[in-house]
């Protein structure tokens, strides 16, 4: 595993995921490569990587919809054993358009209040309140932002210790999209539960995420929490071509030109040693992803 | 068992339509038939009329038998289209990762479509069935009651005949059920698994075993062998003598002859179970559990969404 740095929050008791040399192969092709990773509780994780990277792999790893080698357990539960029993405490979103099409509003919560022992109908039909969706209305015809919060009244209306979401904002304008994440944080979260959610609009999900991995062709490339990222990583921009070389002395992880100035990112390189050569500032989650991330068939210029 | 219950009733929700909405227009279709034979005078020829003053009861037990027969056809087709279409729906509605993540096994909400298959849909339209029957019977009582022949006694001997008639259509239906349960296990088992290629495939299984015994055991063609003879048995309407016989006479009576004796719904109910092959049911049943068993396995490490 080639992981830049393994830096996990400091458990407050048992972790709530454990992963120790899980590997997934789909025929021939192994598309895990035996990850090793902790996510305590009370976090809340970004599982960020390129399409294909197997983000979703891992997901359906940890929520016992697949089969892998090595050791995984949830809740202290292994997921495909018991992805029945462990579905108490975990809530999910694949996929906004996974409800039921058929079903009406108040169908689909009277059917979740007999089915799921932690969901709670009022509580559900309190996170509608304010939204267009009436309890008369039928799945099928919501509109995809409509969908969108349903499902996320649904999942939030469950008495969850861990709630994934798997690219649950795909499709969604900017507005349902930060809607969502807001009521996510305000109405949701508190420090027993965990949140872990990947997606591409990394820019949209930065404010909130206490942990972020980064899953690159089945390894796991950086785990860490977002302060360690903001200590750790420095982006500079040089504007003076006659410092470029020194710049480039220090060993950055990634560089390109942008509007004539040459963006540098360093990873563990002291600030004071930075500061003579050009501005410095914290790299974003997109930019370091781009640094991180960067693949040669992905990408015509390769890293430096 | 509330989860299992209500997972049976979001099968009664998805497929309304064939269950329910479907049956209640025929059953619309067949009020206003009948309405109309009323209003424009024809009733008196095709429905009642002669008939009715002549032979009455025995126009009532045929005539809701005969609805009872053109139930059971239309119940038979449903369930072979609800068992190789319901068991592939969450794949085909992009609802199963929906269901995947409710605390409920992949065996638990196959088994809630099988037992939803034998209980509560066609439950649904036994009960709309009932309710052509009182349609039929009121439409002849009035008739009767318009030409006079109509008492209190013959409205009496109708509820009888109602009861005795219904008794043996559900009886027929309870043993057909359990008869066919591992037919429709197995449908559903392989929709779970090839989706709505489970029709065709489900069609020709019968066949492509017997061949494969053909081939692999010799015979004198693919449709003499051990397995098309045991198939050919297993999948045979359970009948009765009674039921025969006693419609060999009613033919006879409606064609003059009186004094047929009333349909009894105990003794062809009884004579019904009797003539079941109770040690094939037994293992019908685990060979249906085995099938939704081994579905469920499949399903469980599959998440087309």
């Amino acid at each position: 595993m080639n992981e830049l740095t393994l830096d996990p929050a400091p458990p407050s008791g048992e972790p709530i995921v454990t992963a120790r040399g899980l590997r997934k192969s789909f025929g021939r092709k192994e598309v895990l490569h035996g990850l090793d990773f902790d996510i305590p509780a009370g976090r809340i994780y970004g599982l960020i990587g390129h399409n294909g990277a197997g983000k979703t792999t891992a997901l359906n790893a940890m929520l016992g919809l697949t089969d892998c080698q090595g050791t995984i357990r949830v809740l202290g539960e292994d997921p495909f054993a018991r992805r029945a029993k462990l579905m108490e405490n975990v809530a999910f979103i694949s996929d906004v358009a996974s409800l039921p099409r058929f079903l009406r509003v108040r169908e689909l919560f009277a059917l979740l209040s007999n089915i799921h022992p932690n969901f709670s109908q009022d509580k559900a039909r309190g996170f509608l309140e304010g939204t267009d969706i009436k309890p008369e209305m039928k799945v099928k015809h919501l509109s995809k932002g409509m969908i969108a919060q349903l499902h996320l009244a649904v999942v939030m209306a469950i008495d969850a210790k861990l709630l994934v979401l798997d690219e649950p904002t795909l499709g969604l304008d900017i507005t349902y999209r930060k809607r969502f994440y807001r009521r996510l944080l305000e109405d949701y979260m508190t420090e027993e539960r965990t949140l872990l959610i990947t997606t591409h609009q990394v820019d949209e999900i930065e404010f909130m995420l206490s942990d972020i991995m980064f899953i690159r062709d089945g390894d796991l490339v950086l785990h860490m929490q977002m302060e360690t990222v903001n200590d750790k990583f420095t982006q500079l921009v040089v504007t003076d071509p006659a410092h470029l070389a020194s710049a480039r002395a220090l060993k950055p992880v990634f560089e390109e030109t942008r509007f004539g100035q040459t963006v540098l990112i360093f990873d563990g390189v002291p600030r004071t040693q930075l500061e003579p050569l050009g501005a410095l500032s914290t790299p974003t989650l997109s930019d370091l992803f781009v640094a991180l991330m960067q693949r040669p068939t992905a990408n015509p210029e390769p890293a430096r | 068992m509330k989860a299992f219950t209500a997972l049976m009733h979001r099968e009664f929700i998805e497929h309304k339509g064939a269950f329910f909405l479907g049956p209640m227009l025929l059953l619309g279709v067949l009020f206003g038939l009948t309405i109309l034979a009323f209003t424009v005078g024809r009733v008196d020829v095709h429905l009642s009329g002669a008939l009715f003053t002549v032979a009455p009861l025995i126009i009532y037990e045929m005539g809701f038998f005969g609805l009872g027969f053109a139930w059971s056809l239309y119940l038979a087709v449903t369930l072979f289209f609800y068992c190789a279409d319901g068991f592939a729906a969450d794949k085909r509605n992009n609802a199963m990762l929906f269901w995947k993540s409710m605390p409920v096994t992949d065996f638990k909400i196959l088994l809630s479509k099988l037992t939803a298959a034998v209980t509560i849909l066609p439950g649904v339209v036994f009960g709309l069935a009932l309710l052509s029957g009182v349609l039929l019977f009121g439409v002849a009582f009035a008739t009767m009651s318009i030409n006079g022949t109509a008492s209190v006694g013959t409205l009496g001997a109708i509820v009888g005949i109602y009861g005795n008639v219904a008794l043996t259509l559900f009886t027929a239906l309870i043993a057909a059920l359990l008869w066919y349960l591992p037919v429709m296990a197995l449908v559903g088992a392989i929709a779970a698994a090839i989706g709505r290629w489970a029709i065709p495939i489900a069609l020709l299984l019968p066949t492509l075993i017997s061949t494969l015994e053909w081939v692999t055991l010799g015979g004198l063609h693919p449709f003499a062998t051990n397995t098309w003879r045991f198939l050919q048995y297993r999948l045979a309407v359970p009948q009765t003598d009674y039921v025969d016989t006693w419609f060999a006479a009613a033919e006879t009576a409606t064609s003059g002859r009186l004094g047929v004796p009333r349909f009894d719904g105990v003794v062809a109910s009884g004579e019904v179970l009797a003539s079941l092959d109770w040690t094939q049911i037994g293992i019908g049943i685990v060979f249906a559990l085995a099938a939704i068993y081994l579905a469920s396995e499949y399903r469980r490490r599959v998440n087309d969404n």
